[in-house]
């Protein structure tokens, strides 16, 4: 052996050291957006009055799985904070975020979580991860320190029950309401028989549980059949729904397995005099697109957000996306989505509530403001919290809409009346 | 009976997948006895780049093909690279971690560079589908098939006899005597990871034409092929496509007859009885270790 060259000792101490670091490039790769912690107080902060700022603590997942939805919903939060304090702030305070990214693990939220309570002693919170099950988790820590916390994710039992969530809020629609709308939308379609496909995740399950008993209630006959969210063949699930002969196929998911579902459901000839649609996961128009000519005609079930500008004119939500939208393009230079409207509802939701609360931050008075606040409209809706209903959005915020080969359009039948 | 064939059918669609992959894992393991536990992100890698390819320049689709397998093979060569280059005896295990390491700096990067967008791919014959029997064929799934049985038969015959694979065969046997004849373990490791690299983007490219693939759809995929190459037997190359269909097929049938919220159990179930009642797979050569 030469000298100076590597043994097979320091060869493997150092082959352990490529892969640790690699491991480590990948954490810190997948952390980048301030894992961190980077605190950054909103852009047009110094506009705002000379008041103390309000420092709204905020956690969403910008990396990891649920990257695509945290993304926009930071974006979403920015846009607001920084409209409010270019409107000179709250009550002349200016809002200051605090921003966590915990890429989607949820004991690194916790962590965060508390960071945000005891050392950054924020405020407020807005955003619980971009997933559920993180939002679920965070709820407690922060009911205990009586911080209000404004929910940016779907899963219905981040407040309910309402009684034990005294101070937890979230902007976003219960999965109830959405498939109370689908249920009626499919009774005025005259359809009965039902195949629901939601993935295995929290929020496919979730939605499972809740159609099966909208379903016992109206008089559906709903069969299910769960999959993967990373599955690339939904055939298997197709075939044992069909033997049901269902009028209506859905599918219950925020994985590209949307795409999926369409391009096999079409394979399998199901679509003709059949209504195909996806839920509120699957509201962006890429999941249509990439099927093709499989998705003309499929129907969604979400908010009006990707049908406002074929609204009726006399729906007042029309001109409130409208200014949201264009705001969200100018200042981002790509298209607003359902996800950065929720946080977007969610900060201005929360400044609302400070502002009728005058000046008391604390969890119980917030939530109190926030109860009485009557009717907000809201991007995605008119919210009316109340003591039982912490979530605010009903059905008259959802829409049907249907995928006519380039864009959303409302379904007939699709917009409560 | 048009839904049993359905789900036949269904089942040779992933079928192939897994096949591709565990073929990757074969070859691997044939040249260096390491696993290539970034085999499935190779495949998620190259599935990204081909429909990115496709939504960025609109090439013809074989130009797009070709263009995947060059880099995989590519990819192949760099991974040998980064994992070897610094190990003076690069022995199995030290290679088998090292890939799962790369598997995830794979992961990261495409998460960065692709803002987590899914790709796409149209099918080799465009939307055309095969009805028989009652039963609809993606004709995608019948150019996958005929993928696995292309990679597989030529794979065979590489290893069987042309020079450079007797020589990457004797290599991995014993390392010390091929290079004594002039083969070095370099050689074979680099020439695998190459073929593995070039395998898993031809698998990449036709899995994007059946359905959507982004960051997040390698690991599994890759796990599963990993069952299969298992249950065919590490190495065997009739046994990486053989345990690829039987996965694919369990898993269909499972899934329409059964659950479709436990058909991810049936890659795994299958590992671990392979594991625990036949170490070497259906298909593996019984190894005569002289002492």
């Amino acid at each position: 052996m030469q000298p100076g060259r590597f043994t097979p000792r320091r060869a493997r101490a150092l082959a352990l050291l490529l892969v640790s670091a690699t491991l480590a490039l990948a954490a810190c790769g997948s952390d980048d957006g301030g894992g961190a912690g980077a605190s950054a107080s909103g852009g047009a902060a110094t506009s705002a009055g000379g008041g103390e700022p309000i420092k709204v603590g905020s956690l969403f997942s910008v990396t990891g799985p649920p990257a695509v939805v945290g993304d926009k919903m930071r974006k979403g939060l920015e846009l607001a904070v920084e409209e409010i304090n270019a409107a000179g702030g709250v009550d002349g305070r200016p809002l200051e975020v605090v921003f966590y990214d915990p890429a989607g693990d949820t004991a690194k939220a916790v962590d965060q979580t508390r960071r945000l309570i005891s050392r950054d002693r924020v405020d407020v919170v807005v955003g619980g991860g971009s997933q559920s099950g993180i939002a679920l988790a965070m709820e407690p820590l922060l009911q205990r320190a009586d911080v209000l916390f404004m929910a940016t994710e779907g899963a219905r039992e981040i407040v309910q029950p309402a009684e034990e969530r005294r101070t937890t809020f979230k902007s976003t629609f219960n999965d109830t309401v959405i498939l109370q709308r689908t249920a009626d939308f499919w009774r005025a379609r005259g359809v009965r028989r039902v195949g629901f496909l939601p993935d295995t995740s929290g929020f496919g399950e979730s939605a499972k549980a809740e159609l099966e008993r909208i379903a016992a209630a109206s008089g559906l006959e709903v069969r299910s059949a769960s999959f993967d969210p990373t599955a690339t063949n939904l055939t298997p699930q197709l075939t044992k729904l069909r033997r049901g002969d269902p009028q209506a196929y859905v599918a219950w998911t925020t994985t590209p397995a949307a795409t999926t579902f369409l391009e096999n459901a079409r394979q399998l000839g199901l679509g003709d005099g059949v209504l195909l649609g996806l839920g509120f996961g699957s509201a962006d128009p890429a999941f249509y697109e990439q099927a093709g000519a499989a998705a003309k005609g499929a129907l969604l079930s979400a908010g009006k957000l990707p049908i406002y500008d074929r609204l009726p004119d006399d729906d007042p939500q029309k001109a409130i996306i409208a200014r949201f939208v264009e705001a969200y393009q100018a200042r981002y230079d790509e298209p607003a989505n359902v996800f950065a409207a929720q946080a977007y509802d969610g900060v201005k939701l929360v400044a609302e509530a400070i502002r009728a609360a005058g000046g008391d931050l604390s969890g119980r008075a917030l939530a109190a403001a926030l109860e009485g606040l009557g009717t907000y409209a809201g991007v995605n809706g008119d919210f009316r919290y109340t003591a039982e209903d912490h979530s605010g959005l009903g059905v008259d915020a959802v829409a049907i809409s249907e995928w006519d080969g380039r864009r959303f359009v409302p379904a007939r039948d699709g917009l409560a009346r | 009976m048009a839904d049993f064939l359905q789900l036949t059918f269904s089942g040779l669609t992933t079928g192939a997948a897994y096949a591709l992959v565990a073929l990757g894992f074969a070859i691997v393991f044939r040249g260096t006895r390491a696993i290539n536990f970034a085999q499935g992100e190779y495949v998620m890698l190259a599935g990204v780049t081909a429909g990115a390819l496709h939504a960025w320049a609109h090439p013809p689709l074989a130009v797009v093909v070709v263009a995947v397998v060059l880099l995989g093979a590519l990819c192949g060569l760099a991974t040998e690279v980064a994992c070897a280059r610094f190990l003076r005896r690069p022995d199995p295990h030290t290679l088998t971690l090292a890939t799962i390491g790369l598997g995830v700096a794979i992961k990261a990067v495409v998460l960065l560079a692709t803002d987590r967008k899914a790709y796409t791919l149209p099918g080799f014959s465009g939307e055309a589908t095969v009805a028989l029997g009652g039963a609809v064929l993606d004709a995608q799934a019948l150019w996958n098939c005929a993928l696995v049985a292309l990679a597989a038969g030529a794979l065979a015959a590489f290893l069987r006899h042309a020079p450079l694979g007797v020589a990457l065969r004797a290599s991995a046997d014993d390392a010390e005597m091929a290079a004594a004849s002039g083969f070095s373990r370099r050689g074979a490791a680099a020439w695998s990871f190459a073929l593995a690299g070039a395998l898993a983007a031809a698998a990449g490219a036709g899995l994007a034409a059946v359905s959507p693939v982004n960051y997040d759809f390698g690991t599994l995929l890759g796990l599963k092929g990993f069952a299969a190459a298992m249950l065919g037997g590490l190495g065997s190359m009739p046994g990486a496509v053989v345990g690829g269909f039987a996965i694919g097929l369990m898993e269909a049938w499972f899934a329409g007859y059964v659950s479709g919220t436990y058909a991810d159990v049936v890659a795994f179930s299958v590992l671990l009885v392979v594991l625990f009642t036949r170490p070497t797979g259906l298909f593996a050569a019984v190894r005569v270790e002289r002492v």
